[in-house]
């Protein structure tokens, strides 16, 4: 090829890799606000509340996941504080006994099952390894969302990959040597 | 994925089926339905395009008048030791479970093609003609524990995976939890009995180990978990059969 | 320079290249493959807290203790307590979700109607009785002079101590009684099943004896002679032989087999009762039965259909109307009954949505008490007949239920069974309110055995069998069953299991003289009308009958023994 048909093919490349890096996921995710402005570090320091306060196992050893409303109500039936982000959400949620649909960045589709008590009680794995540094953050960081999935970009944290893709799931699975067979995380 | 492991078997996860305690009443067939999310039948479709992942059958001895009897066999997938359905999948969507022995179909890999349910030679295999179809509200009463399928897709009983999972996230033990499929626990003559083939003192095992009972196709070794056991001499011999004889399948 | 075409080419050679190293085309991929898994119309089943609910099955009399798997309130699915449950019943969480639900309909234009027809000549007719709403029923008819029409089956049978039984075509093991008592029971007794075409029961039975359908009254007018004669032999040598013997079976003949076999008073004994108010017996109708009340002689009939456990061919009720006028009110959960007929059809809310008793059972001598406890909440605008009918006259039939257990509990006698724990505690032991939370939450009250005999009853009368030339089949009725979720096309239509209720089976001979095929449409006629069925070919369908299901269609047409004929649609 030419000199001139080089620089154009190069010229080609850059213009992709730009596109796909920079503009793409731009253009494929969509930005989304969360119900209310949460703060899990206030929580943490003023309500002296650890990660398994809000979300705890229960007898049968399932997870309770993201609180509802009646756990968030039990405290802030009145404002305890001076933030417009408590207000509104009293104002929004709590006074209309409206449950908050919060948008799960772990999100996962129908068919993954995935059992937090395995995985913490008996495989004895700290919050922070998969949902990083989430609960001791001031805010929520924005939710970004796939437009085509529906799925989140990101779980938050955990080891240099950010989506929850099966990958994940998989490469700690072989490195612990406890990968048997499909069923054991599919439903 | 499976191949590479260290762990060992702790058992393998099988049924016996006592054909002279079935009265063919069905409740197997709706409490399957019910944990599986199965949806009902679409208005066309039939008993060979319908979706039931253990269905009951019944044969006759080939008599006349008070001579004839019949007997009922629920067939569901064998979970055979030796599947012939795994090697033909394109996809790798079939999986045996090196741990329970469980033959785990996965419809999320599946492309349609169908050419498990060619190599299945119990016929326990089931394709998703339609998109599942609930009546409005009726999407309610789904267990979470099982995710629906989309049409395009193959499945088959997993010697319900659903209370396999939540029997697994209950128990504290690495062995083989103890927990009971939903067609074992409707069953209103407990002809169907669930447990691990490989425990000495379980129920199916020593089932298993009866000498009335038999295994569907033993001729072709597929080495299927599923044993089944009647007293009676002419169910054992159709059972045996190697192409339909005397015996009039129905149902 | 003026770009050439090749120069456009190479560009996008390299942005192709280039675009591998993103994340782009993968994620696209992915993300094709993550859309459908969402399709739209596939629901996500909804999570939340597991937990279990106990109730009883109000579909039939057998009433068996139910154990509900609830996600948060929602019951998910349904296992039997005590053993299994019928299929039915396994999928009743269906029923308030049936597409064929009856939604529509005012109470209070009925009522209105009602009121300018005036209360003479009122009927009520009851298709569960024994219930605590069938006496608020009674109690209302008494109170306006009205009639109380049901057809009662007074007797229960003690399988535990019956060693011999002869069936003439009772579905013994498969829907007759609760499947957890039966097959509990079933090693002590030796099962005798009579019937034209081997069913569930008679694959099981220890003997199956096949008969000309239609002619079961030959076998039991010859056990009956035989016994009348002293000098028994064959089945009835059998059942003398090998006694406590009883018999079950709606022929004429059976009650007088019974009494001569001595079963009478202690293997067939009066269905037991729990205790009822002293109060409500005085102020109660009677029962009366639809075959001893006079024809039109009923202006204004109310059905309470909604929990019925059987279906009357409507002729049968039809004949009883006065021909001018009359006003049928029914009050149903589907379209498909009465509302056919009725002149309102009023919606009711179905198992398990509704506080109420379960009837006595028939396999079980001593007296019980059960409540269906409601799992979900009814739609709105669902209405009830005991308030309906109460309101016409002045009864209070909201609180029957907490006074009947206050009348259980003021006797003292009985055992408590709970099914979460596990335990019986005597009553005595009991304070009232525990009594009732403990029967709220799927408790069973269990009184003393009955041994009393049964009322003897004036048989129905069967119609003759003879061929004649235009209807040339004997019809085989199935066996009624409760209502249906849509799932049960996995035994009617997904599997040749079952006989769906709107279809007919046809030995191969008969459907090729009928012109009909497996699968297709045709017309069964009988000398009562026509209904159209889809018919099953069945090589064991005796050549000269029709097997028939138990749709209401099929069963306004045909009776025991009917005569039919099958043409194409």
């Amino acid at each position: 090829m030419s000199f001139r048909g080089t620089i154009v093919f190069l010229a080609g490349v850059l213009a992709a890799l730009g596109a796909g890096w920079a503009g793409f996921p731009r253009v494929i995710n969509q930005t989304r606000t969360q119900p209310a402005a949460f703060n899990h570090q206030v929580h943490a320091d003023k309500a002296a509340s650890k990660c398994d306060d809000c979300h705890s196992f229960r007898g049968d050893g399932s997870f309770t996941g993201i609180p509802t409303l009646d756990k968030c109500a039990a405290c802030h039936a009145a404002p305890l504080g001076a933030t417009a982000a408590e207000k509104d959400f009293i104002e929004h949620y709590v006074t209309p006994q409206r449950e908050p649909e919060w948008m799960v960045y772990a999100r996962q589709p129908e068919n993954v099952y995935f059992s937090h008590t395995t995985h913490v009680n008996r495989g004895h794995l700290k919050c922070e390894r998969c949902h990083g540094n989430h609960g001791t953050t001031a805010a929520l960081r924005p939710y970004q969302q796939d437009r085509i999935s529906g799925y989140s970009r990101d779980i938050w944290g955990g080891g240099g990959r950010p989506a929850m893709t099966m990958d994940g799931c998989v490469a700690c699975h072989r490195q612990e040597h406890r990968e048997y067979s499909c069923l054991d995380c599919h439903k | 994925m499976s191949t590479e492991t260290s762990k060992k078997a702790a058992g393998r996860y099988g049924m016996t089926i006592d054909i002279d305690r079935c009265n063919g009443c069905g409740s197997c067939m709706v409490a399957c339905a019910v944990e599986n999310n199965v949806p009902p039948a679409e208005s066309g479709a039939t008993d060979r395009t319908g979706i039931t992942w253990i269905r009951v059958f019944q044969i006759d001895n080939g008599g006349r008048g008070a001579e004839k009897r019949s007997a009922f066999i629920p067939m569901l997938c064998q979970h055979c030791g030796d599947a012939p359905c795994v090697s033909v999948c394109p996809q790798q969507a079939i999986d045996v479970n090196p741990v329970t022995g469980i033959v785990e179909q996965m419809p999320e890999r599946c492309l349609g093609c169908r050419y498990c349910m060619v190599a299945c030679p119990y016929h326990a295999r089931y394709f998703n003609w339609w998109d599942p179809a609930w009546p409005a509200g009726m999407e309610k009463t789904l267990n979470p524990d099982v995710a629906p399928r989309m049409r395009g897709v193959v499945e088959k009983c997993n010697f319900c995976h659903g209370r396999w999972h939540a029997a697994k996230q209950a128990g504290t033990s690495d062995s083989l939890s103890a927990y009971v499929p939903a067609c074992a626990e409707a069953c209103p003559t407990r002809a169907i009995r669930f447990g691990n083939l490989d425990a000495p003192a379980a129920d199916v095992a020593l089932g298993s180990q009866d000498p009335d009972s038999f295994r569907l196709l033993e001729s072709i070794d597929t080495d299927p978990k599923i044993y089944y056991r009647s007293k009676k001499k002419w169910v054992r011999e159709a059972a045996n059969a190697p192409r339909p004889g005397k015996e009039t399948p129905r149902g | 320079m003026k770009p050439s075409r090749r120069s456009l080419f190479q560009f996008a050679g390299g942005a192709v290249a280039g675009a591998l190293f993103t994340p782009a085309p993968w994620r696209l991929i992915t993300d094709t493959a993550l859309w459908s898994e969402n399709w739209p119309g596939i629901p996500r089943p909804r999570r939340g807290e597991i937990r279990a609910k106990f109730t009883h099955c109000a579909l039939c009399t057998a009433g068996c203790a139910v154990r509900a798997r609830c996600v948060g309130e929602q019951p998910v699915s349904l296992a039997g307590v005590s053993g299994g449950l019928c299929p039915f019943g396994l999928a009743a969480h269906h029923l308030p979700y049936h597409p064929a639900r009856l939604k529509q309909g005012s109470a209070s234009e009925a009522a209105a109607e009602v009121a300018r027809h005036g209360t003479q000549g009122i009927a009520l007719l009851d298709l569960n009785p024994g219930r605590t709403a069938s006496w608020a029923y009674r109690r209302t008819m008494q109170a306006i002079n009205g009639t109380y029409l049901a057809e009662p089956e007074p007797f229960a049978v003690d399988l535990r101590g019956v060693k011999t039984l002869l069936s003439f075509g009772v579905p013994v093991l498969d829907g007759w009684g609760n499947p957890a008592n039966v097959f509990a029971a079933r090693g002590s007794f030796h099962l005798i099943q009579v019937e034209p075409i081997e069913s569930s029961t008679g694959v099981l039975a220890d003997e199956w004896i096949p008969v000309a359908p239609g002619h079961e009254s030959v076998i039991s007018q010859a056990i009956l002679r035989s016994l009348q004669q002293g000098n028994p032999s064959g089945l009835a040598r059998q059942l003398v032989d090998n006694g406590p013997s009883a018999v079950l079976g709606d022929l004429p003949e059976i009650p007088e087999i019974n009494r001569l076999l001595g079963a009478y008073g202690k293997i067939v004994v009066a269905r037991p009762e729990a205790p009822v108010p002293e109060s409500w017996k005085k102020s109660a109708a009677s029962v009366t039965r639809l075959a001893d009340l006079p024809d039109n002689s009923v202006r204004v009939l109310l059905i309470d259909e909604a929990s019925a456990v059987d279906y009357i061919p409507w002729h049968r009720i039809a004949r009883k109307l006065v021909r001018e006028n009359p006003l049928v009110v029914t009050f149903t959960a589907t379209r498909g009954g009465y509302a056919r007929y009725a002149n309102h059809a009023i919606p009711a809310a179905v198992y398990p949505e509704i506080l109420d008793d379960i009837a006595p059972p028939n396999d079980r001598i001593a007296a019980s008490f059960r409540l269906s406890v409601p799992l979900v909440t009814p739609p709105a605008g669902m209405a009830n007949l005991a308030e309906f009918a109460g309101a016409l006259a002045g009864v209070q039939a909201s609180n029957s239920l907490r006074e009947r257990v206050g009348e259980i509990h003021r006797l003292g006698q009985g055992t408590l069974l709970t099914y979460a724990d596990g335990k019986e505690t005597p009553l005595r032991d009991l304070p009232g309110d525990d009594f009732w939370r403990a029967l709220n939450a799927g408790g069973e009250w269990v009184g003393e055995p009955s041994r009393t005999d049964p009322p003897s009853l004036q048989p129905a009368p069967v119609p003759s069998a003879e061929s004649t030339g235009d209807l040339p089949l004997v019809a085989i009725a199935q066996p009624h069953n409760p209502p249906g979720s849509p799932i049960m096309t996995k035994l009617y239509q997904e599997s040749n299991l079952r006989l769906a209720p709107n279809r007919i089976a046809l030995s191969p001979a008969d459907a090729r003289a009928a012109g009909v095929r497996n699968g297709g449409r045709a017309v069964l006629q009988t000398r009562l009308g026509k209904c159209g069925v889809e018919v099953t070919v069945d090589p064991a369908v005796p050549e000269g009958s029709v097997r028939v299901g138990a749709s209401p269609g099929i069963q306004d047409v045909c009776g025991p023994a009917a005569r039919a004929k099958v043409v194409s649609a």
